[in-house]
């Protein structure tokens, strides 16, 4: 087994993200991220397996490297979009022909929705 | 390098001292020189072995085995007196081996019944395995919490089959175990039916790509050169498992050659040291060094091991990462930096020591369509190896990893090795080299509070999630067992929240992983450790995942037959889940949507109940529980069954990772 830092992964991540958001294309997700569904957004993260990766509360967890925290994502949509399209590393790619940017604006306000972290010192099991 | 006048040695007591006095005392001429000199413990938790007992115990004859013995030979016999089988058990017990695990079978039968009647079921002690899987992973499990190793024997045929998984997995890991098969080798002699299907010209050859070393005895004097031979072929580092296949009727038939039997003495390997020359030189290296990082895998053999890398660590107040394939290194300790892989780009020495694959450690992969690489350490970083890695090697199985080009190979024992580094290092330190390492080993520690305080901060979040977190998990299984003297002896796969969250500090308190990522190991090898720890009153607990859960499910038995205590956690994600995200990698690379992938990976339809099927073998169940908050109560109760002897399953609903 090996451990790798999560740091290092969100790192990538968001160096993956700057890079992909100068990108031209997801013009109009301005919109589509006003209006992202939160509810369906959930429903596609549950059923198109990102859950299997990032975790249910958005948690983060693991593949071959770890898969970063994205509860409370803090991330333009068009970033986010674009991201998936040409995801890095071994996340998988989402083409627009099997998610459009409506649904990933969905996914997009469903991640922004979750409570995300909060201080550790209000659980006592995470200070012993 | 040998030796045969090593301070360990305990010299066997003559057979004339064994109080077996009667017709059967077959070895009454035959020499014992005793192979008492074992060999040096061999991982974290060791405890100084008792002397062996070269003695053994068999019953005086009963009135009928005299009479048969009075009575003129017949051409047919019925009975008799002496058994190749019994000299084997006493072979056994001069190596001072505790257990012989096994699924029962015809072809070993002779040395099954000696083991019983001439041994008196001790040194060995039988453990009744449902699966040979399941005994030779708890050998590999036991050896490395308990320093020496088990045996198992099987059908040599089939068997042999059944064992292999689980003895690549011991091979990989550098793990010793003893592996005996019988065998009928004289085709006349085989009865007609199973004992041709279970009998091989060479049943060995299955499993040497994955064994150091092999025999097939052909006479009782062969056998007892073969077994000393084998055990100390096996506990040499690098250690691996051996195997010798045991003719059926060299363990039943009457001894005819008692009077020449002679059991060799073991003298065991002093595991090699680096050369002290290479040694210096490093140590120049790392006192120069802004920022050396050590990597380290498999260094602990001994529980002083880790005391011994703390002292290098703290004498050049440098970074470690540990890839945990044994307890090498304190979890909390400043200078652990394992969650902070990323100072690798800053470091100007690497070192690694006893690291198996370390291209792996020194480069990022990626697993897309072109695969690809790029380094993740700084270009013109000196790399140092320190290992036995380069010593040992076999083609077929690919266990080594791309080669990694490096600027110094040092080969040796790394944990033998380290005394004579930081001797040198020491003489290399002067006060301002002493300044400036507390700078550097401040800045480390500052980092390593940082990294805590993240870890503890990523596991709130879905901190009452249902499915439960595997965080939540983590932190509320510590905070049951953190006041007991535990040992964590498993883990479900990526499951890292322990090595974050925990406080491990303790030789015995973890002992690596499976080594070929074989499924299946996770339950019985945690078994095999708990079966160590049991003799030291520890308390044993092990996360497992499900899908590794059904592969061995019946180790439960076992567990509960032997009374061997192990709070076991199912880390229940109904899934192969490692395989579902790759499924769903491969749906998404074809533009087929990701959607479809839960057919064949996920372990649903209907839901596994492991606390039922924990019930059935005779082992205290709880869940499935998926409420968070009803974790503390479960646990308190498993840990209360555990506490008495037995062994408790709590089967946790969790989400993925």
């Amino acid at each position: 087994m090996k451990l790798f830092t999560m740091r290092s992964a969100y790192v990538a991540v968001l160096v993956a993200v700057t890079f992909a958001a100068r990108e031209p294309g997801p013009v109009a997700l301005a919109q589509n991220a006003a209006s992202g569904d939160a509810a369906n957004g959930k429903r596609i993260y549950l059923a198109d397996g990102c859950f299997t990766c990032h975790g249910r509360a958005g948690q983060g967890g693991a593949m071959n490297y770890p898969a970063p925290p994205i509860a409370k994502l803090e991330m333009p949509v068009e970033s986010f979009v674009a991201f998936l399209r040409d995801a890095p590393n071994d996340m998988p790619a989402y083409s627009a022909d099997v998610l459009s940017d409506k649904e990933a604006a969905d996914i997009h306000a469903f991640l922004e929705s979750l409570p995300g972290r909060k201080p550790a010192k209000e659980f006592p099991l995470l200070n012993q | 390098m040998a030796t045969d006048t090593d301070a360990r040695e305990v010299p066997m007591p003559k057979r004339s001292n064994a109080p077996d006095t009667g017709r059967r005392n077959f070895l009454k001429g035959a020499t014992l020189a005793g192979a008492a000199a074992l060999a040096p413990p061999v991982a974290a938790g060791t405890q100084a072995s008792d002397p062996p007992k070269g003695s053994t115990k068999a019953a005086v004859p009963g009135p009928r085995l005299a009479a048969a013995e009075t009575m003129p030979p017949s051409k047919d016999p019925v009975s008799q007196t002496t058994s190749g089988g019994d000299f084997m058990v006493d072979v056994l017990k001069t190596l001072d081996i505790d257990f012989l695990a096994m699924n029962c079978a015809s072809s070993f039968r002779g040395l099954h019944e000696a083991v019983l009647n001439h041994g008196g079921n001790t040194k060995p002690e039988i453990l009744t395995c449902p699966h040979e899987e399941i005994a030779v992973h708890m050998a590999q499990g036991y050896a490395k919490i308990e320093g020496k190793p088990m045996a198992m024997i099987c059908h040599g045929v089939v068997g042999l089959q059944h064992a292999t998984m689980a003895m690549y997995n011991a091979w990989c890991d550098r793990v010793p175990v003893i592996v005996m098969g019988g065998n009928i080798i004289e085709a006349n002699k085989r009865g007609p039916g199973a004992e041709w299907v279970h009998s091989a010209v060479d049943p060995g050859a299955i499993a040497r790509d994955f064994v150091k070393w092999d025999d097939q005895p052909t006479s009782l004097q062969h056998f007892a050169e073969s077994a000393v031979r084998a055990y100390k072929v096996a506990t040499t580092p690098p250690m691996a498992p051996v195997m010798l296949s045991l003719d059926a009727e060299l363990q039943e038939n009457p001894i005819a050659d008692a009077e020449t039997l002679k059991i060799p003495k073991l003298s065991k390997v002093i595991p090699p040291q680096g050369d002290s020359a290479a040694l210096a030189e490093l140590a120049k290296m790392l006192v120069v060094a802004e920022n050396p990082v050590i990597i380290v895998d498999r260094v602990a053999r001994t529980p002083a091991g880790m005391a011994r890398l703390v002292e290098l660590a703290e004498t050049l107040q440098c970074a470690i990462i540990d890839n945990v394939g044994r307890m090498n290194f304190p979890s909390r300790h400043p200078l652990n930096q394992s969650f902070r892989r990323a100072i690798l780009r800053q470091a100007d020495v690497i070192v690694a020591m006893e690291v198996n694959e370390l291209w792996g450690s020194l480069n990022a992969f990626s697993d897309r369509i072109v695969r690809s690489s790029k380094p993740n350490y700084k270009q013109g970083a000196k790399i140092v190896t320190l290992g036995s890695r380069d010593l040992y090697m076999k083609s077929n199985y690919q266990d080594f990893g791309r080669y990694q080009e490096v600027d110094l190979t040092i080969g040796g024992d790394a944990e033998a090795s380290l005394p004579i580094l930081i001797e040198h290092i020491k003489r290399l330190i002067d006060d301002g080299k002493k300044s400036a390492f507390a700078v550097r080993g401040q800045k480390l520690a500052a980092a390593k509070l940082a990294a805590v305080e993240q870890a503890k901060s990523d596991a709130t979040i879905g901190w009452d999630a249902s499915p439960i977190t595997t965080a939540r998990l983590c932190a509320e299984v510590y905070g049951q067992i953190k006041d007991e003297d535990w040992s964590l002896v498993g883990t479900a796969i990526r499951l890292t929240w322990p090595h974050r969250l925990w406080k491990f500090d303790k030789p015995y308190q973890w002992n690596g992983v499976s080594g070929g990522a074989g499924v299946g190991y996770n339950l019985p090898a945690s078994l095999g450790a708990a079966l160590a720890n049991k003799r030291h009153g520890r308390l044993t607990l092990a996360f497992g995942g499900d899908g590794d859960f059904l592969f061995a499910p019946s180790t439960l038995w076992t567990a509960a037959h032997h009374r061997i205590p192990m709070l076991y956690i199912v880390h229940n994600n109904r899934a192969y889940h490692q395989e579902y995200m790759y499924l769903q990698a491969m749906a998404a690379r074809h533009g087929r949507g990701i959607t479809n992938t839960a057919t064949g990976i996920t372990i649903t339809d209907p839901n596994v109940d492991y606390a039922t099927v924990a019930r059935g073998f005779g082992v205290h169940g709880e869940g499935p529980i998926s409420d968070p908050k009803e974790l503390g109560p479960a646990l308190k109760r498993a840990m209360a069954v555990v506490k008495t002897g037995q062994p408790a399953v709590i089967d946790v609903i969790t989400d993925p990772r």
